[in-house]
């Protein structure tokens, strides 16, 4: 029989694995290990947002290793020991409880297909080990979903079981978990975007790739639902929702690791094949960002804007994105890139730059020599601001769609007004010229003034802080991937 | 016992069923025009298949499809779709074709709901035992989101009105266990365009094909090849309709039948709403596409392509952007040209650098306020989100007249000069001081006829890259 322990509750981060060329960077790890410590009911080294699964049998241990040294008894550490075979999952776990773990957490043996009754006789010869065992239901990557039946017979027939983690998001099989074995074993949440529910339906805590970068409003959304207050829990969930679908859904390793990043704590990129700009795509990166912003995560800082004879201070959501002081400002180019859907995907081009200068000058001339004819005309005066429309509009239906990606282009610039990087003092001294791109089928005006938003508002930053750097092009023009280079 | 019949083989095309504009009502007369044009190519047609849009036809509109369906096949076997979410429905179907003439009926898989294996079964069942016609049963899971089970399909090639089954999957792995299992019984049809030579030399009897009403005689020139055990040509033969089979197939089925049919002369009108004739699940980008590959089989003619590659001196070049020979001079602006590429495969880059304070400077904000009509410049990407440094336009020095052309400039052409721009800086051709002082403009010339994606590439990373090589050194 499994039984239930009494500290496998609360908020434990799926820590991701900082490494350097050689192995894991020590330095970093301990200092992530310190930036969530406070928050957490425990922590996880080696889970599958710690990219266990590009890691040697070494590198594992000496992760945990260092895991155990900087927690060093405050919480306890669930050590991933999941293997493809049966034999190394056994002698990780046996290691693992040599080297002091709490717990271990056992993934599904993956990528071959066993069958049910080999997955049992897999948790069973790891239950020999001795060391309590949480058993991992990750579907998304092991391939392997766990009936209720598969579950319940594993975690009930076997001594040392005290838990297992659902991070399929299935909640359907969730509800039967607790219909089966709430209260014999602790059941943990792994999906980031469904946990409120499945606290409040029950569970005992989660396991969470975003509680690398958010662990103590996951805090807020646990103690909430502990305490009954599940109004206050279902806002916080709301609250981070978006942040947690762009990590879940875009690949959380990179994720989280380009999320730390911009909030201070640089842990590095994921190993290959995981690649920057890849499933966690550069918009992401972008809208991430703007969360983090959103939920105080990035703080504003001052930042030196040299703008001809003007030297301006300005506070704004600085990151290690952003140069200071920022200069020359003859012409920006920046871009912007947001979907989907297809059909509604919004590409903006634009050039920020001074009035008295080539942006300044183009604007003057082509509203006063072809303005009219082709659909051009200034959509802010502070900054001025210059619309052009990528595709020749046709119909009166793309005109009043063109006039929502306006509407999008539109708050992009306000919001870049208020959050600092277009500072007040400057904007009568540059002007923009913002090319946007509708589709000429779309349909959907809500997404295209959205997307256009979006893109727009990514690419003032983008232009203003010098994106791309020529070291993000060398490193990415390799696998970089036109979707228009491909016939149908 | 059950019999095949000797008039099951051969080319079948799935007819569209042609609306009019707006009222959407069937229009007959264009239906009499397409199976006219179709006819001396095919042993059969099939009325209100899934190409004809048969979930967006009344049981009226279904049945006069196969009224005229027998009035102009010229004695040819009518196959009558008659697929339906119900068995009573698809049993009135059924009636009605047999009444109509039709030679036999093509009953879908059971959709929408999902009734069990013996659901499925007793559907047949019902049909089989009640109408007095022959019967083909249609697998086309990706519209079902079912396969019809093999176990189910075995076990009716017992019946004996049951005669052929449809497989429109394209899963080569069923195809090849119905023919063990039922082969012996029924004949198997392939109705997926991309594998028909596969199908055809693993054992099926002939083609229900979307793609049969467009190219009719390519499909019998396959049959007759592998018949003839003639293996190599006939994949040869379907390599040349392959892009075309596929669009068909994935990329708007019906619709992207009629726009073809259209370019051909051949007007069906729009499909039903919800579906749209363009813009829906057959993308503009796809629709050019397809009028180039009808253009490579000869199914409409060619347009002229008069245009010339500039030439004359390189300084005197970039008059477009308002920038001459003496500004260049005055303002050491770097210029490079490269050629690369045989035939319609020719890429001409002509290349401008220099800093932001210059004419180039002026240049460049202008073109982003001046959409040149068709020729539309686009800051150079190495894909979205990814724009190359130093800062560089792609202007086209030809008009694009389509979407296909301008897909040719804005996907290979663009991410070829990126790529070739990074490489100019990976290995010092760019100096690193250029990155944020400088900007550049590529005028590029394309063929118009291109269409090589992949060669075309090439072409342009070949010539960028002299052409940079040209203007840094």
């Amino acid at each position: 029989m499994g039984y239930k322990t009494d500290w496998f509750n609360g908020i434990f981060p799926a820590l991701v694995t900082p490494f350097t060329a050689e192995g894991v960077d020590e330095d970093a790890y301990r200092a992530l290990i310190r930036f969530v410590l406070p928050h957490v009911d425990g922590v996880v080294p080696c889970g599958t947002t710690g990219e266990f699964s590009y890691m040697t049998q070494e590198e594992r241990k000496r992760a945990i290793e260092i895991c155990l040294d900087e927690v060093d008894g405050q919480v306890p550490v669930l050590a991933g020991t999941g293997c493809t075979t049966t034999r190394d999952t056994v002698a990780l776990t046996a290691w693992a409880r040599e080297a002091g773990v709490d717990g271990a957490l056992v993934v599904a043996p993956y990528f071959l297909k066993p069958s049910f009754n080999e997955v049992y006789d897999h948790f069973q010869a790891v239950d020999g080990v001795g060391l309590p065992i949480v058993m991992y239901n990750i579907p998304q990557c092991a391939g392997t979903h766990f009936k209720w039946w598969t579950a319940e017979g594993g975690l009930l027939d076997f001594d040392n079981t005290i838990g297992i983690k659902d991070s399929s998001g299935d909640l359907p099989f969730m509800e039967a978990l607790f219909e089966k074995v709430k209260g014999d074993v602790s059941i943990f949440v792994g999906h980031d975007e469904v946990v409120q529910a499945a606290l409040a339906a029950g569970a005992d805590g989660a396991i969470l790739a975003s509680a690398n970068l958010i662990p103590d409003l996951w805090q807020n959304v646990y103690r909430a639902t502990q305490e009954g207050d599940l109004k206050t829990a279902q806002e916080w969930q709301q609250k981070v929702q978006k942040l947690v679908r762009i990590v879940v859904r875009c690949g959380a390793n990179q994720a989280c690791k380009e999320g730390l990043r911009l909030m201070g704590v640089d842990v590095g990129d994921s190993r290959h094949p995981i690649v920057p700009g890849g499933a966690f795509r550069r918009e992401d990166r972008e809208e991430l960002r703007l969360q983090l912003e959103a939920l105080g995560k990035i703080e504003k800082s001052s930042v030196t804007y040299l703008v001809g004879d003007k030297e301006v201070a300005t506070d704004l959501f600085a990151t290690h994105h952003t140069p200071d002081p920022v200069t020359d400002w003859t012409m920006k180019v920046g871009e912007g890139f947001a979907g989907p859907p297809f059909q509604e995907l919004a590409h903006v081009d634009l050039l920020i730059g001074l009035k008295d200068g080539p942006v300044g000058r183009a604007i003057e001339r082509s509203l006063t020599e072809w303005g009219e004819d082709r659909g051009l005309r200034t959509i802010a005066g502070r900054p001025e601001t210059l619309l052009v429309p990528t595709v020749t509009i046709r119909t009166a239906e793309q005109r009043k769609l063109f006039e929502r990606a306006a509407a999008g282009v539109k708050l992009a610039i306000e919001l870049s007004i208020e959050d600092g990087f277009l500072p007040e003092p400057i904007l009568d001294d540059i002007a923009l010229i913002v090319n946007a791109f509708v589709h000429p089928a779309a349909s959907i005006a809500k997404r295209v003034e959205f997307n256009n938003y979006k893109a727009a508002r990514h690419a003032i930053r983008k232009a203003i802080e010098g994106r791309p750097v020529v070291e993000e092009l060398k490193a990415e023009k390799a696998a970089a991937r036109h979707p228009f280079r491909y016939a149908p | 016992m059950p019999v095949k019949v000797p008039w099951l083989k051969g080319v079948f095309p799935a007819l569209v069923t042609p609306f009019v504009r707006g009222s959407e009502a069937v229009d007959e007369e264009a239906y009499r025009r397409l199976i006219r044009h179709a006819l001396p190519d095919v042993d059969g047609i099939v009325t209100s298949g899934t190409t004809g849009e048969f979930p967006y036809l009344s049981r009226d509109e279904q049945k006069r499809l196969v009224e005229i369906g027998v009035e102009e096949a010229d004695g040819k076997p009518v196959v009558a779709g008659c697929g339906a979410s119900s068995t009573q429905e698809a049993l009135a179907l059924a009636e009605d074709a047999k009444e109509a003439g039709a030679s036999a009926a093509l009953i879908v898989t059971p959709y929408f709901l999902h009734p069990s294996d013996k659901g499925v079964y007793q559907h047949y069942y019902d049909i089989a035992t009640t109408v007095d016609l022959p019967i083909i049963l249609y697998n086309i899971p990706q519209v079902v989101d079912r396969y019809l089970p093999r176990t189910v399909v075995e076990d009716l090639a017992d019946l004996p009105t049951v005669i052929g089954i449809k497989d429109s999957s394209g899963n080569l792995t069923y195809t090849m266990e119905i023919l063990e299992y039922a082969g012996d019984r029924i004949d198997v049809f392939v109705g997926h365009d991309e594998v028909v030579v596969p199908a055809l030399a693993g054992g099926v009897n002939g083609v229900i094909l979307a793609s049969a009403q467009v190219y009719p005689e390519v499909w019998q020139e396959v049959i007759r090849m592998i018949n003839a055990g003639q293996v190599d040509e006939a994949r040869g033969k379907q390599r040349e309709v392959q892009k075309l089979s596929r669009i068909f197939c994935r990329h708007g089925g019906g619709v992207a039948v009629k726009a073809a049919l259209k370019m051909m002369g051949l007007d069906m009108g729009p499909p039903r709403k919800p579906l749209k004739s363009v813009g829906g699940a057959l993308l503009h980008e796809t629709r050019a596409e397809i009028r180039l590959e009808l253009e490579k089989i000869g199914k409409v003619p060619m347009k002229g392509t008069a245009f010339a590659y500039p030439d004359g001196p390189l300084s005197e070049r970039f008059g477009d952007l308002e920038i001459t020979a003496e500004d260049v001079a005055e303002h050491g602006l770097r210029i490079g040209s490269g050629i690369s590429g045989e035939g319609i495969n020719r890429v001409q880059i002509d290349l401008i650098a220099g800093g932001k304070e210059t004419p180039l400077g002026d240049a460049y904000a202008l073109q982003m306020t001046y959409p040149l009509h068709r020729r539309e410049a686009l800051t150079t990407i190495l894909e979205p989100a990814l724009t190359v440094r130093p800062s560089t336009l792609l202007l086209p020095t030809l008009p694009q007249r389509n979407l296909r052309q301008a897909n040719m400039v804005y996907g290979p052409a663009q991410s070829a000069l990126g790529r070739a721009i990074v490489d100019g800086l990976e290995k010092e051709v760019i100096p690193e001081e250029a990155v944020d002082r400088d900007v550049m403009i590529a005028l590029v010339t394309i063929h118009p006829r291109a269409m090589d994606r992949h060669t075309l590439s090439k072409s342009v990373h070949a010539a960028a890259t002299a052409a940079l090589r040209e203007a840094f050194t």
